[in-house]
């Protein structure tokens, strides 16, 4: 009881942060020079981890559905399937866990270690707005970095599934494009899209609210940027489960 | 700084009225009182861990007194509340006119030495990159840490971060500057040379210095107000000339690095 109290008060002032965040993100004044800068940290932390993630999927998608599709002689429809799974499913999910665990961790850590260190206090007394200054960034940063890294996900998970359908399965070249262009709708493309911007945005608002809340020490920081991997991953991949029962529900 | 409305001059710089301060049951500040005029030099003494920071942070709003009132020019700081946004408005307001120098100097780790101390005057000021690179650099060269601009804090002795983090509050030329200990961790010869900094600063723009120090060397020297904090308590304050004559028993021990006498260390 007492833990679901406790839940629940995290909860609401989770929702008062992000009000907060919102605010700050749409007002003046903005520090853009900070979000550049964040959204070039971050990518560059993210692009070869999620790379590494995605290119084997591709893969294995493309050598299971050989040995399955090949059961009904339809290996040329490999890559329609293929396709949708990355674009809807597999690239936004990778991209976004590994946003999570990159960008949400170096995030909370950098804003915990600022705060346990003063340096948090020595933004607000140069009349700085630590919410606007360390926090705004990031989550603008992760919200514009998820998307983009889900493109690099999307080609490099095809050309991996292509790469084992086509040269390696023997799957004809052409079939395998046809199929590939004629079951990919923008809604796809649109709907991963999305779906990174909502992950990163959560990832950039935990991140920020478990790095200024942080306890004491440098175990605390530690904590804090463990806690944002873990809480962001497992939202992620509910919400993620959630949205795509709802679209699949709503026929798109 | 421009965007402020003037204060009529006879408003102090700083009044404190009857604040306390605790943590949970430890009472840290016990209905503190003092008046610290414009353009003086304060210097604030007392043994460790009697409340000296708790104090400066109080006059910033970081902290907020549990009682009483802290009057910066004649706001009251300890009624603003930095959540609420149209309080926040006005805390900043009040902040822009303080220079502040943190205990452990609180330098921001990702930034090099130079943008650390350009930081407050891209923020605040209209200066071109050039009037900054100036500025930045001779504040640095006063300090003597002007080899070390392209360093990290990280990269720094002790000594030199505070250095660096006196350059930061002095940056944007504030009508106070609070200085918690900028002497300590310095060798006699750069302690001396912050302090006829701070003398220089004080002559030329009129800034008010608020000076937490346990050198009573450099309180003999800059302080032209006196004030000593123990047990929570102001034993007492006032004009430098009057404290050093009535002789505080406090801060005669203090002065001649007795161990006994009012203060205790237990
Ligand atoms: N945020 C805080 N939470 C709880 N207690 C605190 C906090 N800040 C300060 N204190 C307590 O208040 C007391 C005064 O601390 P403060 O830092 O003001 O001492 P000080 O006079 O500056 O000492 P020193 O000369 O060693 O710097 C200490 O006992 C400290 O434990
Ligand atoms: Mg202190």
């Amino acid at each position: 009881m007492d833990k679901l109290l406790r839940s629940l008060h995290t909860l609401g002032a989770l929702v008062m942060f992000a009000g907060q965040v919102a605010r700050s993100a749409f007002t003046p004044p903005v520090y853009l020079g900070e979000t550049l800068r964040m959204m070039n940290v971050l990518a560059k932390r993210c692009v070869i981890p999620v790379s590494l993630a995605v290119a084997p999927v591709g893969a294995v998608i493309s050598l299971q559905g050989i040995s399955i599709f090949k059961l009904f002689g339809a290996e040329r429809m490999l890559s329609s399937f293929l396709g949708t799974a990355i674009f809807r499913e597999y690239s936004p999910a990778l991209a976004s866990v590994m946003v999570a665990a990159q960008a949400g961790s170096s995030i909370a850590a950098r804003i915990g270690t600022m705060k346990v260190r003063g340096q948090i206090d020595a933004l607000a007394v140069m009349s700085v707005d630590p919410v606007r200054f360390v926090v705004v960034p990031g989550v603008l940063a992760c919200v514009i970095v998820a998307p983009l890294l889900s493109v690099l996900t999307n080609l490099l998970g095809v050309f991996s599934g292509w790469v084992f359908a086509v040269p390696i399965g023997g799957v004809d070249h052409g079939a395998f494009m046809e199929h590939l262009t004629a079951q990919i709708t923008p809604a796809d493309l649109w709907i991963g899209l999305g779906k990174c911007s909502l992950f990163g945005l959560g990832v950039g608002l935990i991140a920020g609210y478990l790095g200024l809340n942080v306890g004491k020490g440098a175990a605390d920081v530690g904590k804090a940027a463990n806690d944002t991997v873990v809480s962001t991953i497992v939202l992620i991949l509910l919400v993620d489960y959630a949205v795509s029962m709802a679209l699949l529900g709503a026929g798109l | 700084m421009a965007d402020l409305t003037p204060t009529p001059s006879d408003v102090p710089a700083v009044v404190l009225d009857n604040v306390s301060k605790s943590f949970g049951d430890h009472t840290v500040l016990d209905g503190v009182s003092l008046t610290i005029e414009r353009g003086s030099i304060a210097v604030m003494l007392g043994p460790s861990g009697t409340g000296k920071s708790v104090l400066l942070r109080c006059l910033v709003g970081l902290l907020q007194p549990d009682q009483g009132r802290v009057l910066v020019f004649g706001e009251d700081v300890a009624a603003l509340d930095e959540k609420r946004a149209a309080d926040r408005k006005r805390l900043f307001a009040v902040r822009r006119r303080f220079g502040m120098l943190f205990q452990d100097g609180a330098l921001f780790d990702d930034m090099t030495v130079f943008d650390n101390v350009a930081f407050p005057m891209r923020l605040h000021t209209d200066l071109s990159e050039q009037a900054i690179h100036e500025k930045v650099s001779d504040r640095l060269a006063r300090v003597g840490v002007a080899h070390a601009e392209q360093k990290f804090p990280s990269e720094l002795s002790g000594g030199m971060r505070k250095r660096v983090a006196f350059a930061r509050a002095i940056a944007i030329d504030p009508d106070i500057v609070l200085c918690d200990e900028p002497s300590s961790g310095l060798d006699p010869v750069m302690s001396a040379t912050l302090d006829e900094l701070i003398l220089e600063l004080h002559r030329t723009l009129g800034m008010t210095f608020i000076i937490i120090s346990h050198d009573t060397a450099e309180a003999r020297k800059v302080a032209d107000t006196i004030g000593m904090l123990a047990n929570g308590k102001l034993v007492t304050f006032g004009p430098a000339e009057r404290v050093f004559a009535e002789n505080h028993p406090a801060l005669e021990q203090f002065f001649t690095r007795a161990t006994v006498g009012p203060i205790k260390v237990v």
